[in-house]
């Protein structure tokens, strides 16, 4: 049992240095001057060819790139912003909408819902290029290419929300729902006061999903959004390879920030969301 | 399980106050102004083409009828060979023309008066202004009419220290404020203003460069006031009326009390500020501000916070970038008159503007013109085709501002218009995937108007047929078209354009400069661009593809190239690891220098051949000439097939070609136009350029204008030209990208060609 | 109750999973099923729209080599790293959880949870939350020229190493470990978290009837992860396209040819008009992915099988 012990923490001590060690290298490079830059990471950063001299510490620390990133270039956080009009809006209304679907698809029989269902998924796990050049020319139709909108609403009806909202409300025992339809409770009054306090976990975790991934994206804001002022924060790294070397390594550690710290938050629900979606099947 | 609750809320919430900031977002978009897309020139970038009814952003004229329509005054014909002082309204509020003859130094031999009396502009036999500056040694820079009826002429002497006179009644000068422009102590020069105002009482507001000075009538300096910078007459932002004064000071509009010297009100002007050049700015005789700039003529009342836009400067020459405005004025009609010159001084151009009723306050058509990169010669034929048709606008769209990088989401974008039947109506295709365009029949076929071009004479047709395709089709025509020039031992000229006969070349130097290996590749790709290239992309073959790879490294080999140069040995060798798009680099130098045979240069202009001529001159036994028939077009125009104005496209095609664009050099290539092109090298002569260039070595060349013969040679050559030299971008990319590991010596030219063909078999695959 | 107001309660129930579907229905309709049948429609007509070509779009695609080898490698990147990546975060989870004391205090979330438990959760799930964009910018200090994997290799083996690796010929295997750094502790984590599910007794039971490791896990463990398996499987399909991302910010837009995928294709058959030939393309990969879904009776039954 020792024995197992020992290596256990050692794979785990392993699997977690994997992980951290790019992190620190990010981190120690934003906070190296421009020099110390061009001196260690020329070739990565495009700029020229040199050996690569990797640091897990900045040799002469410095807030050079941070200042430069957060105060000295309004752009990034008007890209901020940006992500955050694009985001926010966006998870609120897939909850909206996705919700009450989700629920319909776990509680209630109707007719064709197994062909319905299976039409979200596929409709999920197509990639984006599939209905590219036709969502880009909807979108044009509607007139929302451009704007915000363009990217808010297609992903407010992505259909992978439905998905694990639907197993995470499958896992609430069929009883529960009973035992209010007997007390007298209406269809919307048990979904809201017994679906989603115990679906919650599910509905937290597909949100959390939704948030990070579209942060995270590049595809879609590339494709509609024409207007650099439009830009979500995700875009600016490949855009400022060129001319803004210096604060790649400042800009790449804060767009992390976000995602990061929403996904550790929401760690807990995710598993207990898991687990009980897991369990039921 | 109460944490849910918590959470949800503050969800919601943010999800709440970012939908209202969504909602007041459209204002926060400007606030990054590195990223903001618009230049705020008057071509917007990236506005839909709207429906003459929705247009007009800015507020024009309300009701459908009455504009500005700006026509063109004419001038005496001696004035266009001479040089403009000043234009301005004198006494009795005539109209009146000051003008210098200059000899090749920039001195006046002799000035002029013109008056404008009825309808015509007539010299002035009986002023005295020429004889009194003469008098006095005094070069005119500049007159100046002062409230208090006086006359006042300002000029240098041979020392360069201005002096400024006023006119008696007798016509003689009197000079006054001698110590204002005296050299301060220790310094060589004194101050020469760009502009002075004499107020009614006789106090003189003497411009200086970041300052405004006022002197009484005595010579005691007064006051002093702030502006913004401003260093010639023509960039003058200030006026004075009353006892104000009004010019630009860190970057608003602001009044300044002449009495006390304080700041009376300050007005923002930056939504009608072209941020190109200076805004200027005059009175309306009522307290009322007038500025002038690309944007056009816009006003604002006294006390007013709304500007008034009464021009709209896209419409007419104010945008016109060849030009550059001097002087703009109230005519005496509740018309404007504007007085520009063209590239260095030369040419002056009057025009008048007065309000038609009858016009459309908006011109009822618009056509958009689409290019991924701004171009000039398209700028200028904009305005030139709204004057000709001033019931059009034209709106040209960029896909990126000056400076910046074209991206594969922008052709995309384009791409997608093009897909849902619109799009600009015409297109500048450099950049974009012409082939594909033709074989999906999004271009109209051009050739009618080809060939009424050709018939006509006017053009180098030479140039045009290059883009005749197969089945006889034309789909795109160059506005502009530059040709890589060779110049070197004849030997070694020879054999330019065959890449076997160039590597097996014994001679006492290197065949070609060096240089590093991308630019070699590309120089080389253009060079022997039949033999590579063509029509077919002969370097798909596998041994095409080797013989082009061995060739350069052969080449590069002899001459030392390399595929990095250190800062070392960038400054022993003066090269470079800059790569320019079509590889040549000027290296016509290095020929001179003699560090190689024969050099190549990418004539753009005439501008360009200044070098090469001078190092024919000076090596005797050097030829010069142009490598093979190829050339190397640019803004390469189509009509888009779903356009709803066909006809205007075409239209304004002929003028992109048209001699009124065509002759204008603006230093993007030769005109296809063939009067322009004779105009350009008959009367073209700039006798003050000189150009040089200068290594730690010692090595030294400096260059003038290109004399009228070598013009008329070059001209020649560009009659032969017949092969458009355009390489695919893509695939130059690919070779490059796979050989350099071949040139480091890394891999063997096998593994390189072979690496190369991989991806370049994908992308033909496509 | 009275005969209508039965009536009203039964319209009632019959209609409700409809009012609480469409909403989404609207959306879904709109801004995914209108596209996708654009997309069909574009398949059997010419780039511009204006002509009805039949299937030759269809047969062009098929015979087409780009695709070819695009289709080819999108499917081996699938076949490859799906699998490896679930049986890579599996092992991972079964070898440090099950049934060790030490996986009871992993999976727990008691107040008293020991600061390490909770920083190990914390940094399997990082990966996962990172763009693509910061991390491209880390994979090339480790994988340009003079990047630390060369050095590493030159240090070891002696020689001098500069490989390019991102555009080498390894591209491939490049991009698979991109790709499992991304996802596996993520993964491994959901797999935690079902592992957490199985209640204990059956393994007490089992244990009791004398069955040992293996037989625990073909008869417990894995029937009982079938729930989690298909979640984590589904979630690892739709993140692998965009893996794409990550090859282009690394390789470029026309990388080594084992890496080249079919959003690549795509996206050069968009900048030469080339729609018809990207929406036959998609019509076909929609099939493809249709018969796994089905297959995978991800589709609920009667009540939430």
């Amino acid at each position: 049992m020792r024995k197992k012990r020992r290596l256990t923490g050692a794979v785990l001590f392993g699997a977690c240095l994997l992980v951290w060690l790019p992190l620190i290298l990010m981190t120690a490079g934003a906070w190296m001057p421009e020099d110390e830059l061009y001196w260690r990471y020329l070739s990565p950063l495009g700029l020229g060819r040199d050996t690569v001299r990797a640091a897990l510490i900045p040799s002469y620390p410095s807030w050079e790139a941070m200042k430069e990133l957060l105060i000295g270039s309004p752009g990034f956080f008007v890209m901020f912003w940006n992500s955050c009009i694009q985001v926010i809006p966006m998870a609120a209304g897939q909850f909206l909408v996705a919700a009450p679907a989700a629920w319909a698809f776990a509680k209630f029989r109707f007719p064709a819902k197994k062909q319905l269902f299976g039409i979200y998924v596929l409709l999920m796990v197509l990639p984006f290029q599939v209905t590219q050049v036709s969502n880009y020319l909807v979108l044009d139709r509607l007139g929302i290419l451009n704007t915000h909108l363009s990217l808010i609403l297609p992903g407010i009806w992505s259909t992978l929300p439905v998905f694990i909202m639907t197993r995470s409300f499958e896992a609430i025992p069929d009883p529960l729902v009973e035992a209010a339809y007997l007390d007298g409770a209406g269809q919307w009054y048990t979904f809201v006061h017994v679906g989603l306090p115990l679906g919650y976990p599910g509905i937290a975790t597909a949100l959390m999903f939704s948030f990070v991934d579209s942060w995270n994206a590049l595809e879609q804001p590339l494709t509609y959004l024409k207007d650099k002022n439009l830009w979500p924060i995700a875009l600016y790294l490949p855009d400022i390879a060129r001319d803004k070397a210096s604060v790649a390594f400042a800009a790449a550690l804060v767009t992390c920030l976000l995602p990061a710290l929403v996904y550790v938050n929401c760690q807990e629900e995710l598993e207990q969301g898991v687990a009980a979606s897991g369990v039921k099947q | 399980m109460k944490s849910y609750k918590k959470h949800m809320a503050k969800f919601l919430i943010t999800a709440l106050a970012a939908g209202l900031l969504a909602g007041c977002g459209k204002s926060s978009g400007t606030a990054g102004g590195e990223l903001s897309g618009t230049e705020g020139t008057t071509a917007q970038t990236d506005i839909p083409a709207l429906p003459p009814e929705e247009s007009g952003g800015d507020s024009q004229r309300t009701g459908a009828a009455g504009r500005y329509r700006e026509t063109e005054v004419e001038l005496p014909q001696e004035v266009q060979s001479q040089s403009l002082i000043r234009f301005l309204r004198g006494e009795g509020g005539i109209l009146e023309l000051y003008t210098a003859q200059r000899d090749s130094e920039g001195k006046n031999t002799d000035t002029f008066r013109y008056q404008y009396l009825e309808g015509q502009w007539q010299p002035d036999s009986g002023w005295k202004g020429n004889e009194v500056m003469k008098e006095k040694g005094l070069d005119l820079m500049g007159v100046f009419y002062g409230k208090d009826g006086n006359y006042y002429l300002g000029g240098t002497d041979e020392d360069y220290i201005y002096h400024l006179l006023r006119v008696d009644q007798d016509g003689s000068g009197t000079e006054i404020l001698e110590e204002a422009f005296k050299p301060a102590e220790g310094q060589d020069y004194g101050l020469i203003p760009p502009k002075i105002e004499v107020l009614e009482n006789g106090d003189i507001l003497v411009y200086d460069y970041w300052e405004v000075h006022l002197y009484t009538a005595s010579g005691t300096r007064a006051l002093t006031l702030a502006k913004d910078f401003s260093g010639t007459t023509s960039d003058c932002r200030g006026f004075v009326e009353g006892d104000e004064f009004v010019t630009v000071n860190q970057g608003n509009i602001v009044r300044y009390s002449l009495k006390t010297g304080a700041v009376t009100e300050t007005i923002d002007y930056s939504e009608i500020d072209d941020k190109r050049e200076s805004t200027w700015l005059f009175s309306d005789s009522g307290g009322g501000i007038y500025a002038v700039n690309e944007t056009g003529l816009s006003h604002i009342a006294e006390g007013g916070t709304l500007w008034e836009v009464l021009i709209d400067g896209s419409l007419n020459h104010l945008s016109m970038r060849s030009i550059h405005l001097c002087e703009f004025l109230n005519g005496d009609q509740e018309d404007f008159y504007g007085a520009f010159t063209g590239e260095a001084g030369g040419s002056i151009y009057l025009f008048r503007y007065e309000y038609d009723p009858d016009m459309a306050a908006v011109p009822p058509t618009a056509l958009t013109v689409y290019s991924l990169e701004d171009n000039s010669t398209v700028r200028q034929a904009i305005s030139q085709f709204q004057s000709q048709y001033p019931d059009v606008r034209v709106e040209m769209r960029t896909a990126v501002e000056s400076g910046g990088t074209v991206t594969e989401e922008m052709i995309q974008g384009l791409n997608t218009e093009l897909l849902s039947g619109k799009g600009a109506d015409v297109l500048i295709l450099d950049g974009l995937p012409v082939d594909a365009y033709i074989e999906k029949g999004v271009l109209v076929d051009l050739s009618g108007l080809v060939k009424e071009m050709e018939d006509s004479g006017d053009m180098l047709n030479n140039l045009l047929e290059g883009f005749r395709t197969e089945d006889g089709a034309v789909y795109q025509v160059p506005a502009k078209v530059a040709f890589p020039l060779a110049e070197g031992k004849p030997e070694a000229v020879e054999v330019l354009g065959d890449l076997d006969s160039m590597t097996k070349y014994e001679g006492e130097k290197p065949l070609m400069s060096i240089d590093n290996y991308e630019n070699m590749l590309r120089k080389i790709s253009r060079i022997c661009y039949e033999e590579l290239f063509g029509q077919e992309m002969k370097v798909k073959d596998r041994s095409v593809l080797i013989h082009y790879l061995e060739s350069v490294k052969a080449l590069g080999d002899a001459s030392g190239c390399q595929t990095f140069f250190t800062e070392t040995e960038m400054e022993i060798n003066n090269v470079s690891n800059h790569v320019v798009g079509d590889g040549m680099a000027r290296d016509v130098v290095d020929f001179d220098r003699g560090t190689c045979d024969v050099g190549t240069e990418k004539l753009t202009g005439y501008s360009r051949l200044a070098f090469p001529a001078k190092i024919r001159e000076i090596n005797p036994g050097s030829v010069m000439v142009p490598v093979g028939n190829l050339y190397l077009p640019s803004a390469m125009a189509g009509v888009n097939q779903s356009s709803p104005n066909q006809d205007m496209a075409r239209e304004f095609i002929r003028c992109l070609l048209s001699y009124e664009v065509q002759k204008e050099d603006l230093y993007d290539g030769f005109p296809v136009n063939k009067k322009a092109l004779q105009f350009l090298t008959q009367s073209d002569s700039r006798d003050n350029f000189s150009e040089s260039v200068g290594y730690k070595d010692g090595y030294h060349l400096s260059a003038n204008w290109p004399s009228l013969e070598v013009r008329e040679e070059a001209a020649a050559m560009l009659e032969t030209l017949t092969v458009p030299a355009v390489v695919d971008e893509t695939v130059m990319g690919m070779i490059v990208e796979g050989s350099m590991d071949y040139f480091d010596g890394k891999k063997t030219v096998e593994q390189a060609a072979d690496d190369i063909l991989r991806k370049l078999s994908i992308y033909l695959a496509e | 109750m009275s005969q209508r107001q039965n009536k009203l309660a039964r319209f009632r129930r019959a209609a409700a999973p409809w009012l609480f579907l469409a909403p989404s229905l609207a959306g879904v309709g709109v801004f995914m099923g209108f596209p996708f049948l654009d997309a069909f429609r574009r398949s059997f007509q010419d780039a511009m729209g204006t002509r009805f070509v039949g299937v030759n779009n269809y047969q062009a695609v098929l015979g087409n080599l780009a695709f070819r080898l695009a289709a080819m490698n999108t499917a081996r990147f699938l076949a490859v790293c799906l699998p490896l990546l679930l049986t890579l975060s599996l092992a991972l989870a079964i070898f440090l959880g099950w049934r060790a004391e030490a996986f009871e205090k992993m999976v727990s979330h008691k107040e008293g949870d020991r600061g390490n438990i909770r920083l190990m959760r914390t940094t399997m799930v990082l990966p996962m939350a990172i763009p693509g964009a910061s991390m491209v910018l880390i994979w090339k200090i480790f994988l340009c020229p003079e990047g630390v994997l060369n050095q590493m290799l030159s240090g070891v083996t002696g020689r001098v190493w500069d490989t390019d690796w991102a555009f080498s010929r390894h591209a491939f295997p490049v991009l698979v470990v991109t790709y499992l750094w991304k996802h596996t502790g993520y993964d491994m984590i959901l797999w935690l978290a079902g592992l957490s599910g199985i209640p204990g007794e059956m393994y007490e039971a089992a244990r009791i009837d004398g069955a040992g490791t293996f037989q625990e896990l073909r008869y417990i463990t894995f029937p009982q992860l079938k729930g989690t398996f298909g979640l984590v499987g589904i979630l690892s399909l739709v993140n692998s396209f965009r893996v794409y991302r990550e090859a282009y910010l690394l390789a470029g837009a026309y990388p080594d040819s084992s890496i080249y995928l079919i959003p690549h294709l795509f996206a050069h058959w968009f900048l030469n008009l080339d729609v018809q030939k990207m929406t036959a393309a998609a019509v076909m990969m929609t099939a493809v992915f249709l018969m796994p879904v089905l297959a995978a009776k991800l589709i609920p039954g009667r009540s939430g099988r």
